[in-house]
């Protein structure tokens, strides 16, 4: 959920990396903050367990100077993706403007992408919100690798919805695709929130429904 | 309205009206500094934040809650309505406004615990009517909202390079 505060001329928005266990959430966000400009980031905190896997989520504050006259800070989230820790998945998406789906381009990984993408649509579902409402991309990562399914494959498997998402390849640990993903999210967070602020035009917030 | 649950909205007299709670809990209490956020980690006020993120804040003071409050679900109470982290130099409290609004409370000292748990209560009060009222009324009469969100024309949003 977009936040705009009047006094400071700022708006907040919520971008989450959602994905299977070891698919490249958080190399997302590190090459991010590595290969950003300075004064377009915040420090990369991490929450993970001596393993290096996360264990409640990767946090970076990114601002840019996208609509007039208001800074926009997109905050940056990537949830853990081992099964177990779903609770904490749910906790992080709230409040979630868009969302990057990452998915591991192996073919060992097909069953975990499925089951990923399936527990985002539920966990959505606890804040009463559909997949197909919010903006999403999907990225079809690690394609450096030998045995990866073809990138029509994984769009038969994993962006088989009415409406097709922007998908893109990616090899997350080079820095391959990782601003083209993050670009269009950021657009299309952009553009909905435009779209939505317009429609609600002048109306009151009676029906404020904080997430 | 399918709009108002994708956006969130303070005016700022909203604003203000926080800051004032937030400046007489920070007068009372000797606390360092403190902030309010939302559930989803969003800041919508903060005083005297400057050696740290506020936006950090925010994200980590959101998850730890909503963690905690899974622990008392777990556990069977309703709420746990206040968390204390009581570090030796500093230490910090968070306390639920309402169910998406927290308040989060950074002091040092041992002997400041005392002076912000007395003041926390009320502070936590005075935010929840700020937020009730918000509720109950349209944002319509203020001069001050600006909802002319013009996006700039830019090739990319975020462009990289290696450091």
């Amino acid at each position: 959920m977009a936040f705009v505060n009047q006094e400071t001329r700022e708006i907040q928005l919520k971008i989450v990396y959602y994905g299977p266990a070891r698919c490249g959430k958080t190399t997302n966000l590190e090459v991010i903050h590595k290969m950003i400009k300075s004064d377009h980031k915040g420090d990369l905190t991490s929450l993970d367990t001596v393993k290096d896997r996360t264990l409640f989520f990767d946090f970076m504050p990114l601002v840019a100077d996208v609509i007039q006259g208001f800074t926009t800070r997109f905050q940056m989230y990537t949830v853990p993706g081992q099964v177990m820790y779903n609770t904490t998945r749910a906790i992080v998406l709230r409040g979630v403007d868009g969302v990057v789906f990452v998915a591991d381009s192996q073919w060992s990984e097909m069953a975990a992408n499925v089951e990923s993408m399936r527990n985002l649509e539920d966990n959505l579902g606890l804040q009463n919100k559909r997949l197909d409402d919010i903006p999403y991309v999907l990225q079809y990562n690690k394609r450096d690798l030998p045995a990866v399914a073809p990138v029509h494959y994984l769009e038969f498997l994993l962006n088989n919805r009415g409406k097709r998402r922007p998908g893109f390849t990616s090899v997350a640990t080079t820095g391959s695709g990782v601003f083209e993903t993050l670009n269009m999210i950021a657009r299309l967070v952009l553009h909905r929130f435009v779209r939505d602020s317009r429609r609600s035009g002048a109306a009151g917030q009676k029906d404020l429904q904080l997430v | 309205m399918e709009s108002m649950d994708r956006t969130f909205e303070l005016t700022r007299r909203d604003v203000n009206r926080l800051r004032r709670v937030l400046i007489e809990l920070l007068d009372q209490s000797e606390a360092d500094s403190c902030l309010v956020c939302d559930g989803a980690g969003h800041v919508l006020a903060h005083e005297n934040v400057n050696r740290q993120d506020p936006l950090l804040i925010s994200a980590l003071g959101a998850g730890v809650f909503a963690a905690t409050r899974e622990l008392a679900r777990i556990l069977g109470e309703d709420e746990f309505s206040t968390v204390l982290h009581q570090g030796v130099k500093r230490s910090i409290l968070m306390a639920a406004a309402t169910e998406e609004i927290l308040l989060v409370v950074m002091f040092s000292g041992e002997n400041r615990v005392g002076l912000v748990k007395l003041y926390t209560p009320a502070a936590v009060d005075a935010i929840r009517g700020i937020f009730e009222s918000i509720k109950s009324r349209g944002a319509e009469g203020d001069p001050s909202v600006d909802r002319n969100f013009v996006l700039k024309e830019t090739a990319d949003i975020f462009s990289g390079s290696q450091s």
